[in-house]
């Protein structure tokens, strides 16, 4: 899902800049209005690595085995922090391991982090069940994580489809851009389920880390 | 810590002599206006300069094959991808399968900005050490939040990744095996628990940090001064990328 550099047409990849920057700016908003935004920097920071991290576990899917994006969680537990670190996160797999690109960092970036910042706020509907509800945390855990990839996995199939292939005509471009989606949905049940597990861990052991962007400045 | 990047990164060449705010403006620019290049007949000048700046970084090849591995799979798939789909002009034909002219062109096009960005990519980050690199893009205006997020998560990520391998030994060590989906909920619990250790963890970095001043203005100035070699390099790479920017509008005209 990460495009890498040489892929896109130049301009799609300064349009990726505009939308990541302007996603970056309203992040970074959120984050100024606080009593003292340095605050919780460390915590987001260390909590970036730790989802870096936690990507590297390979859920077993016979007879292979996949790992996870894990976008709709990272909105879950970051909030507004959460497009800062998808941009440092992929900053990071760019220039360490080339998985993705330079050029291509902001397309990325808004591919990944649009959805984490709307994970974000689909989870806050569990509050409709009330905070406590082990139903209501892990069914929006679930939406927020399946959605969170799901959205990722369109807009990603649309852009690569869309801009790189000039001569495909538009039924291939509408069935390939189908087929890619469709593709993604045993993904979307796996990563959902994962991440209402997850969340219902937090739930049980460190309930602070599902309060989003309020605990990680307290 | 393990900086695997930053393993050539005290070599000395001119590359790496050059000031990190001069390297990143003059190479960004190159790798941007190698993402313009669309024409065919510009492809050999950026091999060409590629070529040029590995050979002055003194990169060792080996550092740049072993960096390149990974992403050369995104590229299979479109080497499948496109010269099937893309395109009307029929190079060979097996029965229903068609590889097409203009997709195999494109593909051509794509190969070579991808192995060039890919390349002046390394050599911008392979030849700084990434702290000193982070500095220059904070001194070149990004927010401190995005500055900070950077250090920390560096600084954090290969111990936080060591928590990970240590925990998994300890998982295999009791028995656990992981080859079905029901071993979901346990490796869930595992990434619960990086999360949960980072957390906690992050409480008393800031509470050290705080101790120490952070947050607090600088009393130093940490300034690196650019001196006319830095700006002779950047005035020079600038313009071979607008040189490459202006051919390309030249001479690329979309119907081939």
């Amino acid at each position: 899902m990460h495009i890498p550099d040489g892929i896109l047409p130049a301009a799609v990849c300064l349009g990726g800049y505009v939308t990541a920057g302007a996603a970056t700016w309203y992040s970074l908003r959120k984050i100024g209005r606080k009593e003292d935004p340095r605050e919780g920097i460390p915590k987001a920071s260390l909590l970036t690595a730790a989802f870096f991290v936690a990507s590297w576990i390979h859920i077993p899917v016979p007879p292979t085995s996949v790992h996870l994006v894990l976008n709709g969680l990272l909105g879950v537990v970051l909030g507004c922090y959460a497009f800062p670190a998808i941009l440092i996160g992929l900053f990071f797999q760019a220039v360490m391991f080339q998985h993705g690109g330079l050029t291509t960092l902001g397309v990325n970036a808004t591919i990944m982090g649009v959805p984490a910042l709307l994970a974000y706020y689909l989870f806050q509907l569990r509050n409709i069940f009330g905070k406590d509800s082990r139903v209501g945390t892990g069914l929006f855990g679930f939406l927020a994580g399946a959605g969170g990839l799901g959205l990722a996995a369109v807009l990603a199939c649309v852009v690569l489809i869309t801009t790189i292939p000039a001569h495909v005509d538009v039924e291939t471009e509408r069935a390939g851009i189908y087929a890619l989606t469709l593709a993604h949905v045993p993904l979307m049940v796996i990563e959902g389920i994962f991440t209402a597990l997850v969340v219902l861990f937090l739930q049980r052991v460190k309930p602070a880390l599902l309060e989003g962007n309020r605990e990680i400045s307290a | 810590m393990k900086f695997q990047l930053d393993a050539y990164a005290s070599l000395n060449t001119l590359l790496h002599r050059w000031e990190p705010r001069c390297k990143i403006i003059a190479l960004m620019a190159l790798i941007f206006a190698f993402s313009f290049v669309s024409d065919l007949r510009l492809l050999p000048a950026m091999i060409v300069v590629t070529t040029i700046l590995f050979a002055a970084s003194r990169l060792p090849f080996s550092f740049l094959l072993h960096r390149l591995r990974l992403p050369v799979y995104f590229l299979l798939i479109m080497a499948v991808f496109l010269p099937l789909f893309s395109g009307e002009t029929v190079l060979v034909q097996a029965g229903p399968v068609a590889v097409k002219e203009e997709g195999c062109l494109q593909l051509l096009v794509i190969t070579v900005r991808f192995f060039c960005i890919l390349t002046v990519g390394i050599i911008l980050f392979g030849t700084t050490p990434f702290l000193n690199t982070i500095k220059a893009l904070r001194s070149l205006g990004l927010p401190f939040v995005l500055a900070d997020m950077t250090f920390f998560s560096y600084r954090y990520l290969y111990e936080i990744g060591d928590d990970l391998k240590t925990m998994e030994r300890a998982m295999k060590l009791r028995g656990f095996k992981g080859r079905n989906l029901g071993a979901m909920k346990t490796l869930a619990s595992l990434a619960g628990t990086i999360l949960v250790r980072s957390y906690e963890q992050s409480d008393r970095v800031y509470k050290a940090m705080s101790l120490r001043g952070y947050g607090q203005p600088a009393c130093f100035r940490d300034e690196v001064k650019v001196n006319s070699r830095d700006w002779i390099g950047l005035l020079i790479v600038i313009l071979v990328a607008a040189a490459f920017v202006g051919f390309e509008i030249v001479l690329y005209s979309p119907g081939g």
